[in-house]
This record gives structure tokens, C-alpha cells and sequence, in this order.
């Protein structure tokens, strides 16, 4: 807790991970923009998934 | 392909990126993206483009925007194309497309254009291209004078990140 208060120190910042994207290419860094984004949409598409199926009443059989 | 609904059916901006280079567009990129390719550690869902307003670039984009299912992004579902007086006046045209969104932009904060920004770029290899990017220091100067929530937030991150750059 303590390193991650330190690395957070500044507005939030993790410095760690700044250091940790600054040592990656910048295809490797595209790349992981691009995964970012498909886990993000897929989880949104879930969550809105999720509430659809909610919100359909069930068939009674 | 947009569906039926106008909801894009991917989203690979490494493949827009890419397009737009093979294509042999003069652009610079510019946003979030612009940041993320020079190690700042943020996530972002579009490709931002500062494009040169020559009318065989204009003509060379709009070929572009059309290959790849471009249509405007609009909070209802109405599904419209891009045309050359979009992308040829000073204004923002925000598109979505089959490979994910992409906004074209004539200038950007206080108005620069291509020609206004083409000196505060860098050049990164790309997928064995070169591509124009806007210097992280430029970036941070215009989030500065963002009034853009979003931009607002990210800047200490920019700002680290440049912080880092600088001292080796």
C-alpha cells in the first residue's frame, strides 16, 4: 500500500506505469491500446446484455 | 459493416492507423492515440486526425473514409455517409466506421491546422511506415487550454509521462 501511495503520489499518477509504457515500442503500445479498447467493448456489450435479458419478461413453459 | 442499427461491428485502430497510411494520406495524428504511441499510459477508443487540406488529399481521404463504411456518428441511428464538404471545411467530422471511430479534424485548439502543427511533429515507424505524430509537448500545451473535461483528467498523466521523457 505504501508503494502505491508513493508511485500515486502526484494527482493520481502511477509513475510505475508511465515507466512501464514509456520501455514498450510504440506498435507494443498501440497494441495495447487496441486490447484495452476490445476488453472495454466487450464488457459493455455484457453489462448491456445483462440488462436487456432483464428487462425481457420470462416465458413460462 | 455498420448493422442495421449504425453500431460498427469492431474496433482495431492500429488497422485505421494503418489504412490511413497505406492509402497515402497526409495527416498528422494527433489526441489520445498520439499520446498512447509516445508511452503515455491512457486508453482511448478513437483515432484523432489532423488532415492537409489539399484537394487531392481531401479527395484521397474521402476514398478512404468510404472503403472502410465511414458514416457519421450521431446519437440516433440515422446512418449518413461522408461527403467532400465534410471533411473540407474548418469543422470536426466524427465518423464510425467498420474498423472503429475515427474523427477528422480540420484544426485543433486555437484553431491549428496541418501546416500550423506539421513542425511540432515527430516521426514513429509504424508497421514499416512512417507516421506524423504531435510531439508530446505540443499535445500538453493544447490540453492546457482544453476546456474538455476528459482532456482535463488526462493531463497530469500527459504530463508525467513528458515529465519522464525529458529526464532520460
Amino acid at each position: 500500500m505504501v508503494k502505491e501511495t508513493k508511485a500515486k503520489e502526484q494527482f493520481g499518477v502511477d509513475k510505475g506505469l508511465v515507466a512501464m509504457f514509456l520501455k514498450m515500442s510504440p506498435e507494443e503500445r498501440l497494441r495495447t491500446n487496441d486490447n484495452a479498447v476490445r476488453t472495454i467493448l466487450e464488457l459493455r456489450h455484457a453489462y448491456q446484455k445483462r440488462k436487456t435479458d432483464r428487462l425481457r419478461p420470462k416465458l413460462s413453459t | 459493416m455498420p448493422t442495421r442499427s449504425g453500431k460498427p461491428t469492431g474496433s482495431d485502430l492500429s488497422s485505421v492507423l494503418e489504412g490511413l497510411i497505406k492509402a497515402d494520406i497526409e495527416f498528422i495524428l494527433v489526441g489520445g492515440l498520439a499520446a498512447v504511441v509516445q508511452g503515455a499510459p491512457v486508453t482511448t477508443m478513437d483515432v484523432d486526425i489532423v488532415h492537409k487540406q489539399s484537394s487531392e488529399n481531401i479527395a484521397k481521404l474521402l476514398g478512404f473514409l468510404k472503403s472502410i463504411d465511414a458514416f457519421h456518428r450521431r446519437p440516433d441511428d440515422k446512418v449518413i455517409r461522408p461527403k467532400e464538404r465534410d471533411i473540407s471545411g474548418m469543422g470536426h467530422a466524427l465518423f464510425t466506421t467498420r474498423l472503429g471511430p475515427l474523427d477528422v479534424l480540420a484544426a485543433v485548439e486555437e484553431g491549428r491546422t496541418y501546416e500550423n502543427l506539421i513542425e511540432y511533429t515527430v516521426e514513429i515507424e509504424f508497421r514499416g511506415h512512417t507516421v506524423r505524430v504531435l510531439n508530446l509537448k505540443t499535445l500538453v500545451e493544447l490540453k492546457r487550454t482544453s476546456r474538455d473535461p476528459k482532456d482535463r483528467q488526462r493531463l497530469p498523466v500527459l504530463e508525467e509521462t513528458l515529465r519522464q521523457l525529458e529526464n532520460g
